[in-house]
């Protein structure tokens, strides 16, 4: 007990103190997890509003995919990806094994099913009338989409922010693809896992309370965001 | 008379079952014209064809001097018509930037814009709710500044879908009234309609529409221009 309180007490003096490995950390989780969420996120909602608005064979079955596959463990992502990125797989000439960009790479995997499954579900929400008030009010197809986006725009939010809480809390991935190798690719997790194991737990639960503190900031989020959307409909 | 725009041969079915079979549709042009046919008859089905908002299986449309297929027409008729939903749809922001939302996509800077609008709300009567949401008005002043948005782009046609059927009697007649200064302006108008009697002491016209293959021409109605229904499958 007296371990646990010390150990939190020099967490606190490790975050507060600017110790430069632990902000290295976190900022390298937030560039990477935000990277790929900025990247996903367009691609998403665009395919998530085709499957919404058009109608066209292997629609539905397109749908139960993304849904199917929000639920792929990250090590099974993980896995696959080190399997093609590694020197033998084929798109190991790019050398991208163990870098930050296989981390990226890594995490839009696994959001973009998330952000299609549930930006999907706030655009079949929409009402159809917004986008036909905007085509006959003289908005191309594209405008349009944006006008529509907006009017659902809560949805979206929660659909991104629930991304982001996804793939900044997750291991398996990171840890196959990434390696954890300090100053490249270690994030929050995969030194959380580190410093537990080396029995180093000041910082650990110092990176525990910034993840904590941001997955329940996140989830307080999706739950805001998503319930401002309901007002309206 | 002049024809605004004529449609020959509207075919389309839904969910396997013949919606409308119209042989030729022409719309009279500053004028205002009754579509009447009762709940399920396809008047906002074919609103919608009308105005490019619903491909049909087939159509084909004669206007300005050209004839044109559905899709080729799609472009003009989605610039020339619009069309209102039964229950409008007002975006989640200001009146005011609801009404200017046409006037950006036509290129209009926001200076003009915003003159046009403030012109268009007083010409509406509708000054007052100027700043309100438009996610919080009435069904009746969400319909008045459906309208007033419309008519800020000088539409060549209007297609009204109902736009009495939930309101008062006042509001009934503050929208005939609105409606009689529409066509005074040129623009042509048609509203549908399951009854007749609100519209009907301003419209020049007067069509129905019958889900079966008859044209009825009901018997209030002396004006009754031709328009052909929906046919059977076999
Ligand atoms: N998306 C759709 N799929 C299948 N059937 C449809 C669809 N939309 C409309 N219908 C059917 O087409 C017919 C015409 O509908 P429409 O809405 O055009 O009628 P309406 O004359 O406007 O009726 P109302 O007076 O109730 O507004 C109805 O039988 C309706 O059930
Ligand atoms: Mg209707």
């Amino acid at each position: 007990m007296n371990d646990l309180s010390q150990a939190s007490a020099s967490a606190f003096h490790l975050l507060l103190s600017g110790n430069s490995e632990i902000w290295e950390i976190i900022s390298l989780s937030f560039g990477v997890s935000f990277s790929a969420i900025l990247i996903a996120t367009p691609f998403a909602l665009l395919i998530a509003f085709v499957l919404a608005f058009f109608k066209f064979p292997f629609r539905r079955a397109l749908i139960s995919l993304f849904n199917t596959f929000m639920s792929v463990p990250a090590v099974i992502i993980g896995l696959s990806l080190y399997l093609i990125l590694s020197r033998s797989g084929p798109l190991g000439d790019l050398r991208l094994l163990f870098t930050s960009k296989a981390m990226i790479i890594g995490q839009i995997m696994l959001s973009f099913p998330l952000l299609v499954a549930m930006a999907h579900a706030s655009f079949q929400a929409a009402d159809r009338r917004a986008w036909e008030t905007a085509i006959t009010l003289g908005a191309r197809p594209f405008r349009a989409l944006f006008t529509l986006m907006y009017e659902v725009r809560f949805g979206l939010i929660a659909a991104v922010v629930a991304g982001f809480g996804r793939v900044v809390a997750e291991i398996g991935c990171s840890m196959m693809v990434g390696g954890n190798i300090l100053h490249s690719t270690r994030n929050i997790p995969t030194a959380i896992a580190l410093e537990t194991s080396k029995g180093e737990f000041a910082q650990g639960i110092a990176l525990g309370m910034v993840l904590l503190v941001l997955s329940l900031g996140l989830n307080a989020g999706v739950s805001i965001f998503q319930g401002k959307g309901d007002l309206h409909t | 008379m002049n024809h605004l725009i004529e449609y020959r041969n509207i075919v389309i079915s839904l969910s396997g079952k013949l919606i409308l079979n119209v042989n030729q549709l022409a719309v009279p042009s500053h004028r205002c014209t009754l579509l009447t046919g009762k709940n399920g008859s396809g008047k906002t089905t074919l609103f919608k064809i009308m105005s490019g908002l619903l491909k049909p299986h087939s159509c084909s449309i004669h206007y300005q001097g050209l004839d044109l297929s559905w899709k080729q027409a799609k472009h003009f008729i989605q610039k020339d018509i619009i069309y209102l939903h039964q229950q409008p749809y007002l975006f989640d922001a200001s009146v005011v930037d609801n009404i200017a939302y046409g006037l950006y996509r036509a290129g209009e800077n926001k200076t003009n814009a915003h003159k046009k609008v403030i012109q268009a709300l007083e010409w509406a009567d509708l000054s007052h709710l100027a700043h309100r949401s438009a996610k919080q008005l009435s069904g009746g002043e969400k319909q008045r500044v459906a309208l007033t948005r419309a008519r800020i782009l000088s539409p060549r046609l209007l297609l009204l879908d109902e736009p009495t059927a939930s309101m008062d009697t006042d509001a009934k007649k503050q929208t005939s009234l609105l409606l009689q200064r529409l066509k005074a302006e040129g623009i042509s108008i048609i509203v549908s309609s399951h009854e007749a009697q609100t519209i009907e002491e301003i419209a020049d016209h007067h069509f129905h529409l019958e889900q079966g293959d008859i044209i009825k021409a009901p018997a209030k109605s002396n004006k009754i221009t031709k328009l052909n229904l929906a046919k059977k499958m076999q």
